[in-house]
């Protein structure tokens, strides 16, 4: 998933856009408005965090330029003004939603996976597909209500495909889900953490909720339970 | 545009002035000739009657007209005054001595007894009035012959004397009109004398010389001049408060600054960072309650214009279902018509904001709001807002804690619980209160009111 931060301290940029990456993100950074307005509309993004008091541009506006150029991927706004007034006019030129400036990580991280989630198609934080289910608040994996242990690389991987279920994901992504960006990289650790998670999953092998496609990646394959 | 009142209201009287003197000459001008025409009619009728009255008939059997006739000017040529006798064949068989040289104009005859009357020019163009008589002379042999009289008089002099007439008018009226606006110009400075003192009195308020307006003006200007002061003291309040406010958030950042210094300065680190943490967090409470605090700055008496409760709800419910799309919360928003709220459009917000990201985060699935009008014992107008959901609701016994600063009911949902209480302090800051109960729906109901400018 590759996410752009538009943001011009330095500090906070850095620190931030270094976390994100620690959580399996590749990120895109601006440092003024007229560069991240370029960033969004020539790279292909699946979510941007947009700071509201930026030099060059207002974030504002480059919400509002990005939302007429028909892009909808989601918008999550970083802001130190926190009035009433403020996020409505931040929701109204089209963000999605916003997060109040300090913050702790932990808070942007659950509004990014949110709103992947939700423009991934899922409307709860449940995600369930035939007999999987995978609580995305908890981090929690259950299969016939039977709770699975998983590691945290396993689960990001499994939480990755079924986010995007029905979608061929591939091994590259998957890498930069698991690593840094300059991590050594090595597909096969990918064919490892595949390998495990269908048998614990699917211990029996009757539901193959993974599929390989060769040269291509892997789908998860199983119907999605949308509960609306 | 005109900028001085009193060249404003003296081009405007002037105007007036204008057309209403220059209707009255035309006016007077009408009836003053309509009356002399009036005048010399009866003059050529009389004028007929004596020729009629001179008339004798001589042995011939024609008439004639005696040599001499009582009215002197039909013995001066050119005099202005002219008769004639015409027989059947239109030709003259008299003409008065004045009419010498003269072809007099000949206007056609009526019947017999008929008297006609006709304006007509000479030829040398001075405009005339004839008097036609036609009659039929009964001589004593008894033969009937016709005859027509006609007396002409010139118009010049009535002309002149109507001229004569208009130059007085134009010159009285002249006279009055400059006389009404000297003396406009002169009720006008008395008039706006009071606006001067004003203006000279807000200038010594500019340069500090005054605190406020005084109070002896014309009751047409004591309303501005209170509003007036109204405003200073507003404005001098919100400066003050604002300095008030700087001066609170800079001396209570100064506590947890002293804190973190002197976690800095320990010998030993441990635990340390838990410890600055939680002093960032303090800051960080202090400033947003800071930032989001009334702004009621506004003394009473100054409305400010009516919030648009109706669309700005709308807004927050967009925007909060945006935010809280995975529970798409049902937000039925009801207000009655008569509300209004003359208050800060932005404390208005907030509370609503506030009240209704609480009822998102709790509710199941239903929320409502609804705003009606209310009125205190003083008299005094507000509105009541009241926010309810579907939640698990509040146990009573926490419902005052609910609202302190800082407080959580639960602490698994987002949020820094100043929330609450920083809608407990606008509602306080309009005079109003919060408070909680159990809704309808399930959940909570909270309910807050504000009142604004009195009734």
């Amino acid at each position: 998933m590759r996410l752009l931060l538009i943001e011009d301290d330095e500090t906070l940029r850095e620190s931030l856009a270094g976390q994100l990456v620690e959580a399996g993100f590749g990120v895109e950074k601006a440092k003024d408005g007229r560069e991240g307005l370029y960033f969004a509309q020539e790279y292909p993004i699946d979510l941007a965090i947009v700071d509201l008091g930026l030099p060059e541009m207002p974030g504002l506006d480059v919400i509002r330029q990005v939302r007429s150029e028909g892009k909808t991927y989601p918008i999550l706004i970083l802001t130190a003004r926190d009035r009433w007034q403020d996020k409505v006019d931040g929701l109204e030129a089209g963000a999605d939603d916003y997060v109040v400036k300090p913050f702790h990580f932990e808070e942007i991280s659950a509004r990014v996976n949110a709103l992947l989630r939700r423009s991934g198609g899922w409307a709860s934080s449940v995600l369930t597909a035939g007999p999987v289910q995978l609580d995305t608040a908890r981090q929690d994996l259950k299969v016939n209500d039977q709770s699975i242990e998983l590691t945290s690389y396993e689960y990001r991987i499994i939480e990755h495909l079924m986010m995007r279920a029905g979608e061929v994901i591939s091994k590259s992504e998957l890498t930069d889900r698991l690593y840094d960006q300059d991590f050594e990289r090595d597909s096969n650790v990918i064919e490892v953490f595949i390998g495990r998670l269908r048998k614990k999953l699917d211990p029996d092998n009757t539901i193959k909720p993974i599929e390989t496609l060769r040269g291509r990646g892997y789908r998860f394959a199983l119907e999605r339970n949308q509960a609306e | 545009m005109i900028s001085s009142l009193s060249t404003r209201l003296l081009v405007s009287v002037g105007v007036l002035l204008l057309v209403f003197f220059g209707v009255t000459i035309v006016v007077l001008e009408v009836a003053f000739r309509d009356a002399g025409e009036q005048a010399q009619q009866d003059i050529l009728d009389s004028q007929i009657m004596a020729l009629l009255a001179a008339a004798e008939p001589d042995e011939a059997g024609e008439l004639v007209m005696p040599p001499d006739l009582p009215e002197p000017r039909y013995g001066t040529p050119g005099s202005g005054l002219y008769a004639e006798l015409r027989d059947a064949a239109k030709q003259a068989v008299w003409q008065s001595r004045s009419a010498i040289g003269m072809r007099l104009p000949r206007p056609a005859a009526g019947e017999p007894g008929e008297q006609r009357l006709s304006r007509l020019t000479l030829e040398d163009g001075t405009p005339v009035m004839t008097s036609t008589l036609a009659v039929s002379w009964e001589f004593a042999n008894g033969e009937l012959k016709p005859y027509t009289f006609h007396v002409t008089e010139s118009l010049d002099s009535l002309n002149a004397q109507i001229a004569a007439y208009r130059r007085q008018l134009f010159g009285w009226f002249s006279v009055l009109a400059l006389l009404m606006l000297f003396a406009i110009s002169l009720a006008m400075r008395s008039v706006l004398r009071p606006l001067r003192q004003i203006e000279s009195e807000i200038e010594s308020i500019e340069a500090g010389k005054r605190q406020a307006l005084s109070d002896d003006f014309p009751t047409e200007l004591k309303g501005v001049a209170r509003n007036m002061n109204l405003l200073i003291g507003s404005e001098r309040g919100r400066a003050e408060r604002y300095r008030h406010t700087l001066d609170n958030l800079a001396h209570s950042l100064k506590t947890p600054l002293a804190a973190m210094q002197a976690v800095l300065e320990e010998k030993t680190p441990e635990g340390s960072q838990e410890k600055l943490t939680a002093q960032l967090e303090r800051m960080n409470d202090i400033v947003r309650y800071q930032l989001r605090k009334p702004a009621k700055l506004i003394v009473e008496g100054i409305g400010l214009p009516p919030v648009a409760i109706r669309s700005e709800l709308q807004r927050l419910a967009d925007g909060l279902s945006k935010v809280y799309r995975d529970k798409s919360p049902e937000i039925r928003i009801s207000v009655s018509d008569d509300a209004e709220f003359r208050g800060d459009r932005g404390d208005f917000m907030e509370l609503a904001g506030n009240l209704l990201d609480n009822a998102c985060k709790w509710c199941k699935k239903e929320i409502s709001v609804e705003v009606s009008s209310i009125a205190n014992d003083a008299q005094r107008k507000g509105i009541a807002l009241v926010v309810s959901d579907d939640g698990n609701g509040v146990p009573a016994e926490l419902a005052d804690q609910l609202l302190e600063r800082g407080m959580r009911l639960d602490e698994s949902a987002p949020g820094h619980g100043i929330g609450l209480a920083v809608v407990r302090e606008i509602a306080a800051s309009y005079d109003g209160n919060i408070t909680v109960a159990n809704a309808e729906l399930g959940g909570a109901r909270f309910t807050a009111t504000l009142y604004t400018a009195a009734n």
